[in-house]
């Protein structure tokens, strides 16, 4: 199957400052957060990002999605290189983090009207558009009133939308289902699941394993910036894995191992 | 549509259906300034009616009748006790708790001594007044009867000595512009409030419109659009500078309607308005230019902090600094003449409006603020653009 993203061997080092020095417990200047980093993902699969904290899973999925600029190596949506062609990608991709938090004063009609616009959805598709979403997330009955006065579930599902706004093929996810309680992390995951049948790929990170047994097709496990291991769930599995949770604390302590 | 202006209208929307913020960004510096003038206005004029209708309470000794006339002719009204049973103690009590304004003791044979001024053994008659310049009653009336008495002793030597007496007689003209002077009184507070106001209502809502992209997490939101970064941030800068130039006219308006009130304190009379329109033309010209400036800064520092708090915080200094300038203005009340004033911002802000208000305007420096301030807006609107295509301001930890 022709693959929709490739990775190839990025690479992202940060500057630390003088307070996340002190933070890491540091003196290095330079982080190296993504290092040689390669995978792919194709079309109708969820793929999940499995690291621990500070990893590189947020790092890896700004590349992916334009917000950062990969120092070396480059990626590829849909053929389309980040580096060259950052407007190209941002037509077809979704991007969606647990940490954002839409502008209180604002509806989640305005808000979606407003990123309609700003991804150039065309004006009269953006009803239909917004019915079905709204429909779907069961939105439609709070759509006019302030995201201040909205349950955190009902944001997430609002931010879920609008995120969606122009119906992108590649979806990304930092951390799905952070801060959810279950019902509304189950009602998310059945979402990217609706999503990848409908043959769209969707992209999440995440270091809950429950989550990447339960949704992901194809697992890669982040560690230190480095890809440990990417490969699809069930070969994991034929491998002679018993779990994921054996393989992943296996990879932890090589890593320590290491050092 | 163009890309900015989804942005922009978003925005401008934010602010406009949102009632704290049209109040505290919009109503709120015309109304403080128009209610500030007004006070201080009726508060001046208030006083001075104030003390000149205040019945004058004269404690007095032996006072002659003749003196009394002059007192009793002038437009005051007098309250006279008697006070020869008064100590000294007693006095300085009543002038302290104004139960007195001024007392005042003539000899017991005051009209006999002034008879006698030929005898060799003729002692000048000591006139005693006690009074307290503490109490503005009392001050007062200090120059209502050391005046009074004035005009009593030149009367008395005229009767003695008849013309010879005048040494010479002078005429007093005072060429004060009222004009010029009233002019001098808005210069000296006017341009630091305005330019406190024009800050305050672009930090109200800037640091949200942009730092709080950053805090909430919207800005990746925002950046995985695909339009142009450059549009992003001019839509943001042009909904905040239209928000401040409604602050801006507002504060205008607030001018233009106090400033005949706080004239009525110079009892100017019907001729209250001494600005032409060239002049509050002068005024709208500054103040859009002094917006600009500082919307500059705002964007500038709001697009450069993390969260909303930074920005207010990073915008504080600058926000002091100017403040700082225009309270200096309070103390010289004059404008600067060295054209290198008029290139500083803000300064050349309240230069200006010093200049403006007191009728000393030059077109030269007029001209060199626009210049200025064209090129410092641009310069910060470059960089703030720059910032919104740098990962590391975008995405800092
Ligand atoms: N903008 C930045 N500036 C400096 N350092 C950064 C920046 N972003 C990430 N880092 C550092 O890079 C490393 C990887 O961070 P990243 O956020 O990608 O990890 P993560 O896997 O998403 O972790 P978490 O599970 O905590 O979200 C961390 O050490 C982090 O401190
Ligand atoms: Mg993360």
């Amino acid at each position: 199957m022709e693959q929709i993203l490739e990775v190839k061997d990025v690479k992202k080092t940060f500057h630390l400052s003088r307070k996340q020095r002190k933070i890491e417990k540091t003196d290095q200047k330079k982080k190296v957060a993504v290092n040689a980093l390669s995978f792919t993902a194709y079309p109708g699969e969820i793929y999940g990002l499995l690291g621990p904290n500070g990893a590189g899973k947020t790092t890896t999925l700004r590349m992916i999605a334009t917000l950062i600029k990969p120092d070396e190596g480059d990626i590829f949506v849909g053929g389309t290189s980040v580096l060259k062609t950052p407007i190209e990608v941002r037509k077809n991709i979704g991007f969606l983090t647990s940490e954002l938090k839409l502008e209180d004063h604002f509806t989640p009609n305005y808000l979606f009207d407003y990123f309609s616009r700003l991804h150039g959805v065309d004006e009269k598709d953006i009803p239909i558009r917004k019915e079905n979403l709204f429909n779907q997330f069961g939105i439609t009955d709070f759509q006019e009133v302030k995201v201040a006065d909205l349950s955190t579930g009902m944001k997430q599902k609002a931010s879920l939308a609008i995120s969606l706004v122009h119906d992108p093929d590649f979806i990304i996810f930092d951390e799905p289902t952070n801060g959810l309680d279950v019902l509304t992390a189950k009602s998310v995951t059945d979402y990217l699941i609706q999503l990848r049948d409908e043959g769209k790929t969707v992209i999440i990170s995440t270091h809950i394993l429950s989550v990447v047994e339960k949704i992901c097709d194809r697992v890669g496990i982040i560690i230190d910036g480095k890809m440990k291991v990417s490969d699809s769930y069930d070969a994991l599995v034929d491998k002679g894995y018993e779990d994921l949770e054996t393989l992943f604390f296996e990879l932890l302590e090589e890593g320590d191992d290491h050092e | 549509m163009n890309s900015w202006m989804i942005v922009f209208k978003k925005e401008f929307y934010r602010v406009i259906s949102d009632r704290r913020l049209i109040f505290t960004a919009i109503i709120l510096p015309g109304l403080a300034i128009y209610v500030m003038y007004s006070i201080m206005g009726s508060a001046i004029t208030g006083e001075v009616d104030d003390i000149t209708s205040h019945e004058i309470v004269v404690y007095h000794e032996n006072m002659p009748s003749d003196y009394q006339d002059y007192l009793t002719a002038s437009e005051r009204d007098f309250e006279f006790h008697d006070g020869s049973e008064l100590s000294s103690d007693t006095i300085d009590d009543m002038l302290g708790n104004t139960e007195m304004d001024i007392y005042i003791a003539f000899p017991d044979d005051f009209s006999q001594q002034l008879t006698n001024y030929d005898d060799p053994s003729y002692t000048i008659p000591q006139v005693e007044i006690v009074y307290n310049s503490g109490e503005k009653y009392s001050s007062n009336s200090y120059s209502v009867i050391s005046g009074a008495l004035n005009t009593y002793t030149n009367s008395i030597l005229y009767d003695r000595f008849g013309d010879g007496i005048v040494a010479f007689q002078s005429s007093i003209t005072d060429t004060v512009d009222e004009s010029r002077a009233t002019g001098q009184v808005f210069a000296s507070i006017l341009p630091m409030i305005i330019v406190m106001f024009l800050f305050s209502g672009a930090m109200s809502i800037g640091p949200d419109s942009i730092a709080g992209e950053k805090e909430r997490g919207t800005v990746a939101t925002l950046l995985v659009t695909p339009i142009k970064r450059s549009q992003i941030a001019i839509g943001k800068v042009i909904s905040l500078t239209v928000i401040s130039l409604f602050s801006a006219m507002s504060s205008f308006v607030g001018i233009l309607l106090s400033l005949p009130k706080l004239m009525n304190m110079d009892d100017l009379g019907g001729n209250v308005n001494i600005y032409g329109l060239s002049d509050y033309a002068m005024i709208l010209i500054v103040l859009l230019m002094t917006v600009f400036f500082i919307v500059g800064i705002v964007s500038l520092v709001s697009t450069y902090a993390k969260t909303i708090k930074e920005a207010g915080m990073l915008i504080l200094p600058f926000y002091f600094i100017s403040i700082i300038v225009g309270v200096s203005s309070m103390f010289n009340g004059e404008a600067a003449t060295e054209l290198w004033a008029y290139m500083i911002p803000i300064y050349n802000t309240i230069n200006l409006l010093i200049a403006i208000l007191t009728f000393d305007v030059s077109m030269i420096h007029l001209v060199v603020m626009i210049i200025a301030n064209s090129i410092y807006v641009t310069a910060l609107i470059y960089f703030m653009t720059q910032m919104f295509q740098s990962e590391k301001i975008m995405f800092q930890k």
